[in-house]
């Protein structure tokens, strides 16, 4: 038995060693013209575009929605609202190449879902 | 001939469970549902692989269906967990579990699905054999355990970061308390399970949430027809106050109020090997706003029951070259 508890204390212990961390230095060779939406605020459950625009070699574009979904990749990305993400949220797009990385944000205001805000 | 009627119920099983189908809309390891279990007696080793498969879709409105949506999504997902159960004594049981999400998924129309998968959550319980009398067969089983976020969060997809409900992990512990009541009579036995959940804060570095406190509370009626064939029919309630996000801010549109239908078999093969088939039919939901709310869900458990002090009995019994007893 006792080694059988051993066993799973050390499946345990393994398993919450493990983290991720991410290695990120600011690059002065990436130059963000501009993060735009094509709409805000966006009612829930319609969708706004967010473009990222910026100077610089073989970008990568990352990005990160604190609430809400998005979709798509490289400089444009779409972002579904959501009714559990009423209020204001954070898209944040990180922008990396060789020499670092830089980043930016955009809040969203997501409002109600409501048939005479229907256009 | 034996072998042929089990093998029969074992393809039997699998055509009731892929006939059938399972919870979304929320990060980690989905709530198993079937039929709760006592404490078990000192020295009994208990394994299972559980997959279960879920489907979400209808958008709701309170307790009715909304259908002023542009768009018809659906969510699925398939899950695996491994649980490890162990007498320690008569009074103490040390169970584990280990979820693993094949996928879940999100699927919206004219966008690629969202999908998620990988390692969910680990679990810890300690059941207490706290009341058991074999002449009344009534036995009283509290747990206390947590639930560990060691697996997937923050999962990208092309450098997109996925929405929070298609997360194979929970992103924060969860501790979870419940109680267990079993009462038999005759081939049939009545039980009672309360649960409570309490979910930490999601502080990632992307998310920032907090699920509401989940409260289960069900019963089962289990019946035993023959020797190697077991019956559960539980009805249980599930509810999940509502959400927090920054500021402390409330999510509206989150929490929920669930009636579902349980219906289990589990037939007994040879060599203490058991194979359970159940599903999750909800029969009343009441969602707080607007949500995607639960479908159905089905899953099959394969469970290996070892009791050492059996095998050390049968063990001795060889050595000294007595008459073993069967398992």
């Amino acid at each position: 038995m006792s080694k059988i508890s051993l066993v799973f204390i050390l499946v345990i212990v393994c398993l919450l060693a493990c983290s991720k961390k991410k290695d990120s230095t600011p690059s002065a060779d990436i130059k963000i013209i501009s993060l735009t939406a094509s709409a805000n605020p966006v009612m829930a459950f319609d969708t706004t575009v967010i473009t990222m625009e910026a100077n610089g070699k073989n970008l990568q574009y990352a990005w990160v929605a604190n609430h809400g979904k998005l979709k798509g990749s490289g400089k444009t990305v779409k972002y579904s609202a959501c009714q559990s993400c009423i209020g204001h949220n954070t898209i944040t797009c990180r922008l990396l190449n060789e020499t670092g990385e830089v980043s930016d944000t955009v809040m969203i205001r997501v409002t109600e879902w409501h048939p005479k805000n229907k256009h | 001939m034996s072998r042929f009627k089990d093998f029969s119920l074992l393809i039997l099983f699998l055509i009731y469970g892929s006939g059938l189908w399972a919870q979304c809309c929320t990060s980690g390891n989905p709530f198993i549902s079937d039929a709760e279990q006592p404490a078990l007696q000192s020295r009994i080793l208990n394994a299972s692989l559980t997959y279960r498969y879920s489907h979400s879709g209808p958008y709701y409105i309170g307790d009715a269906h909304f259908t002023e949506l542009p768009y018809q999504e659906v969510a699925y997902s398939n899950y695996m967990e491994l649980q490890l159960g162990y007498g320690v004594t008569n009074w103490l049981t040390v169970l584990t579990e280990l979820g693993y999400s094949v996928n879940k998924t999100l699927e919206t129309p004219g966008v690629d699905s969202y999908k998620g998968y990988g390692l969910g959550d680990a679990a810890l319980y300690l059941k207490f054999n706290a009341y058991s009398n074999s002449k009344l067969r009534l036995t009283i089983s509290p747990t206390i355990g947590v639930k560990f976020p060691i697996g997937v969060f923050d999962q990208e997809v092309d450098n997109v970061q996925l929405p929070i409900s298609v997360q194979p992990s929970s992103g924060a512990f969860r501790y979870i308390a419940n109680i267990f009541v079993s009462k038999g009579f005759g081939k049939t036995a009545i039980a009672g399970f309360a649960s409570y959940e309490y979910s930490q804060l999601i502080q990632s570095g992307n998310f920032y949430y907090k699920y509401g406190d989940q409260w289960i509370g069900s019963i089962y009626f289990n019946y035993r027809p023959w020797k190697r064939l077991i019956l559960d029919l539980q009805v249980r309630n599930e509810f999940r106050g509502k959400s927090s996000r920054e500021n402390s801010e409330i999510v509206e549109a989150s929490g929920y109020y669930v009636i579902y239908f349980t219906p289990q078999v589990t037939y007994a093969f040879k060599h203490n090997w058991y194979l359970s088939s159940f599903a999750d039919i909800p029969l009343y939901k009441y969602y707080n706003g607007i949500q995607m709310t639960f479908g159905y869900a089905v899953a099959l458990r394969l469970t290996k029951k070892i009791d050492f002090i059996a095998i050390q009995a049968r063990t001795q019994a060889r050595k000294s070259n007595q008459p073993t007893v069967e398992e």
